[in-house]
């Protein structure tokens, strides 16, 4: 119980300590964030390392013991404050702890310069919450963390600009507006059963109330991790705010809380039936084809990263579809996965920023050579999510894959379209790796455009929170089907057994072996030797207008029947629901503004129509 | 340990696999002689080729690029190749081994080499290895779904199955997948992703010689496209594998058998050759209306027929 308290309240109660240190000295407020972040990322790894057998529920702890000089401080409320750290949530907080602590080393330097009011009050506010988020077992107590998190979202983007300030109006009224519909869900659960417990609750999805609450609870999920079609606040607000605020929310917190949350709904809350299932596994293919669709468009690297924050959360729906151990923890690993080299290619896009002060690929290119660490990071990143094995990425969507394809033996509808949602799966990976070619080929390779000459490495507090994220994506690679799944989900979902065959660690020695062998070779042919020079372009002298910069690359989608369609209607924001329903909102207060003809005959036909009406109902 | 590090580098990996390749492409080279009635190299010319650039020729490194991934571009895709050869021929050979991948493993596998040679030409820096660049990645971007499809079939063909040594159990057991209406449609769906896989005429337009210079490797030399020659013949011999893996009831490996083996993956070279030489380079809006909308068709065309048993 303590550990729980303490791992929730201490960054709850530090960054409440922080507003009221003056914002000139920043540094030593981000020290202190940096300090407690530690201290309950300590007692989040006491938490984890509890013995909890492999799919129970872990002890139900709470119900009062918070006494003060022998008063009882809760009382009555006791029953609400029940936490519940099972094996999943101790995952998830442990990953939480982990993302916090890097992107507080990183906001160190990063957030220095910018125009960001108590930055660091906020992200405490964000861990405390998402600590209790994960752990509370009273859906109250959850939707009042979960709550505050929409908050410190919006808090996390500075309103300095138009643009800036009308993404976080966006965030806040979406997810606002998800969070309120999830108080309803709520609302039935507790009518139909009595009891606001999640470990305690397992409804059937067989009548229209049941499932009313479980569509009601999965917009709140999908909000928060960002699926279609409630994703479109991510691409903006990762645009509009600081690389560290996407890289803490969208990317990671958000994506751990919303799966996390997935993870309850679908295998605990409710028992899912094969027609919410199909809805499921449709919500994933498309949250993955769509997002993934914009991003390939995209021409500022901040707002690609958000599209693929989106597309991504897709392959972890389609896990949590499968509803098989198998699918749920490749969910998770995805989910996991997903978060380390988002975040970590937020931090990179933040390095570029930091360096440059240019957001658009257009006008980067060529700074593998002046940014090496950055460069290499994002590599591994980018080739991560893309899925190219052996790296972590590929590991997970690996597991997906052959949870999709065990699923297709099954019988129902769902099962039967299995080759749809494999194929959904696999196109989305191949798009995502075109983009990040694009981005990485983009921003790192290439010829070093003008003013671009005296870009540097960023500072060693920087690039160590994002090398770190590296290491974790090849360990997570190297060492998935030996130590990573079996150690770390296993222990969630209970055991079973892979259906395919990937021996990750050997084939990544045998990367190894061909690297050495390849530099071997090089070194044998005499590699001091080889000669430099500039580009062969039919002999023609290259200018500085001379190029094919990768933003162009995909322009052909674009141009073809149905694509073009597409983007046009995307262009128009035909598939954002934010701005469809805001036009629906305006379109209707225009409709009423028109009876307002402000001529007195008018109002009192009106009045006198009305009386009619309500006359006859009355008789 | 040992014994997957001699599969890996020796036996069927990169040497094996590698002289296989070389020899196929001097079939090929042949065959296209042939059909313009020219006299052909001689057999050995894939290997005088490799070893020349390999020993002799000097390497040039990009001035105003990345040398590091310009180098290391090659060595990722003659891996990328040799794995996913191990993974295919394994099973061909029917050598038991713990050291195995499955179907989706040799999918990804086999993108490496177009991913590395994508990556290689963007440290270029030059313009035209640019354009070779967005055209491989679009080529990919067309054919992927297409070859997906076709494992899907052969996946649901071998009742949900996705491990090569069962798909080949089941073809040896009861005839070979291409005897079927749906195998055929397969087939020519997978012939023509592998076409675009190995960057074949009609569809060469990231290499297009006549207009861009041989586009994603015109930087190349020396020792380095030795190695992009390299991970281009054992392409071309473990692609025409892995068909034959997948529908055409792979190898066996007793008596006569043995020539039956060698003219399927021979027979789907020469397939491959008459093809390029029979057709002119497409433009990369053609070749991706081509896979998105008829290959896509055929795939779907066969998938529906398979559920219904045909």
């Amino acid at each position: 119980m303590n550990d729980i308290v303490l791992t929730i309240f201490l960054p709850l109660l530090a960054g409440i300590l922080l507003f009221f240190i003056p914002e000139r000295l920043k540094t030593v407020k981000g020290i202190l964030a940096l300090l407690s972040a530690i201290a309950a990322g300590f007692f989040a790894v006491s938490l984890s390392r509890a013995d909890i057998v492999a799919g129970t529920p872990g002890a139900l702890s709470g119900g009062g013991g918070f006494s003060i000089l022998g008063i009882d401080i809760l009382g009555d409320l006791a029953r609400y404050t029940v936490f519940n750290p099972d094996s999943l949530a101790s995952l998830i907080v442990l990953f939480i702890s982990l993302f916090t602590i890097l992107i507080l080393l990183y906001s160190l330097v990063y957030i220095k310069g910018k125009k960001a009011n108590n930055y660091y009050a906020w992200v405490l506010l964000t861990a405390g919450c998402s600590y209790g988020a994960a752990l509370s077992d009273n859906l109250i107590l959850f939707i009042t963390f979960w709550g505050i998190l929409g908050i410190t979202l919006y808090k996390l983007i500075p309103g300095s600009s138009e643009e800036s300030s009308a993404a976080a109006k966006k965030t806040l009224i979406l997810i606002g507006a998800s969070d309120s519909i999830m108080v309803i869900g709520i609302g039935i659960i507790w009518k139909m059963t009595g009891s606001l417990s999640i470990s305690g609750t397992s409804l059937n999805t067989d009548n229209i109330l049941a499932i009313t609450a479980f569509l009601a609870m999965l917009t709140g999920s999908f909000t928060k991790a960002g699926a279609f079609p409630f994703h479109t606040w991510v691409p903006d607000f990762t645009k509009a705010a600081p690389a560290t605020s996407s890289a803490l929310l969208p990317a990671s917190l958000d994506k751990l809380l919303g799966i996390y949350f997935l993870a309850k709904i679908t295998s605990g809350l409710f028992k899912m039936n094969s027609w919410l299932t199909l809805i499921l596994l449709m919500a994933g293919s498309v949250t993955i084809i769509i997002a993934v669709m914009m991003a390939l468009v995209q021409h500022n690297y901040k707002k690609l990263l958000g599209f693929h924050a989106v597309s991504q959360v897709g392959y972890m729906i389609l896990g949590f579809g499968l509803g098989t151990p198998l699918g749920i923890a490749a969910g998770l690993f995805h989910m996991v996965n997903n978060a380390v080299y988002k975040s970590g290619l937020f931090l990179s896009a933040g390095n570029v920023e930091y360096r440059t002060g240019k957001e658009e690929i257009d006008d980067l290119g060529g700074l593998s050579k002046a940014m090496p660490v950055t460069f290499i990071s994002t590599l591994v990143f980018a080739m991560s999510i893309s899925g190219v094995p052996p790296f972590n990425g590929f590991a997970s969507k690996w597991m997906i894959y052959q949870g999709i394809i065990d699923f297709g033996g099954g019988s129902s509808i769902a099962c039967k379209l299995w080759a749809v949602w494999l194929g959904a799966a696999v196109l989305g990976s191949a798009l995502t790796l075109a983009s990040f070619i694009k981005l990485t080929g983009g921003i790192f390779l290439g010829r070093r455009y003008k003013g671009l000459e005296n870009v540097r490495e960023v500072p060693v507090l920087m690039w160590i929170p994002v090398v770190l994220l590296a290491i974790i994506c090849i360990v997570f690679g190297t060492l998935a089907t030996k130590v990573i799944v079996p150690g770390l989900f296993m222990k969630v979902t209970g055991n079973f057994s892979f259906s395919g065959f990937w021996d990750s660690s050997f084939v990544s020695l045998l990367v190894f072996v061909s690297i050495v062998t390849g530099i071997i070779i090089y070194l044998l042919t005499g590699i001091r030797k080889f000669r430099s020079e500039d580009s062969f372009i039919g002999g023609e002298v290259i200018q500085d207008e001379t190029g094919y910069p990768t933003p162009e690359f995909y322009k052909t989608f674009g141009e073809m029947g149905f694509f073009s369609w597409m983007y046009r209607k995307a262009g128009e924001k035909w598939f954002d629901l934010y701005e469809m329903s805001k036009r629906f909102v305006l379109w209707l207060s225009h409709q009423v503004s028109e009876a307002h003809a402000g001529v007195l005959p008018g109002y009192v036909i009106w009045v006198f129509a009305g009386l009619i009406v309500m006359l006859l109902i009355m008789i | 340990m040992a014994a997957n590090l001699f599969y890996f580098l020796i036996f069927p990996g990169l040497l094996f696999a590698g002289i296989t390749g070389a020899f196929l492409s001097w079939f090929d080279r042949k065959i296209t002689a042939r059909v313009q009635f020219r006299k052909g190299p001689p057999l050995l010319q894939p290997f005088y080729d490799f070893f020349k650039l390999l020993l002799v020729k000097e390497t040039i490194l990009p001035k105003k690029g990345s040398p590091v991934l310009f180098l290391l571009a090659p060595v990722f895709s003659v891996f990328g190749a040799t794995m996913a050869g191990v993974f295919i021929l394994l099973p061909l050979f029917n050598i038991a081994s713990g050291f195995r991948g499955d179907l989706i493993v040799i999918f990804y596998l086999l993108t490496i080499p177009s991913f590395s040679y994508i990556m290689g030409a963007l440290a270029s820096g030059n313009p035209l290895a640019a354009v070779g660049g967005s055209r491989e990645m679009k080529l990919i971007l067309s054919y992927e779904l297409t070859f997906l499809l076709v494992i899907a079939g052969i996946i649901m063909k071998a009742g949900q199955q996705f491990d090569l040594y069962s798909i080949i159990g089941t073809q040896q057991q009861g005839g070979a997948f291409i005897g079927s209406i749906s195998g055929i449609l397969l087939f020519i769906a997978a012939l023509f992703c592998i076409q675009a896989k190995l960057a074949l005429v009609p569809f060469d337009m990231p290499e297009a010689e006549a207009e861009i210079t041989e586009g994603i490797y015109i930087e190349y030399s020396g020792a380095a496209y030795a190695m992009i020659k390299l991970a281009k013949h054992i392409m071309l011999f473990i692609l025409p594998a892995f068909l034959a893996a997948l529908l055409l009831g792979g190898f066996r490996t007793e008596g006569i058998n043995i020539l039956w083996s060698i003219l399927k993956i021979v027979g789907t070279v020469l397939l491959l050759t008459l093809l390029r030489n029979t057709n002119p380079r497409i433009k990369i809006r053609q070749a991706m209306s081509f896979f998105l909308i008829w290959m896509n068709l055929i795939a779907i065309a066969a998938i529906v027929l398979i559920v219904f048993g045909y």
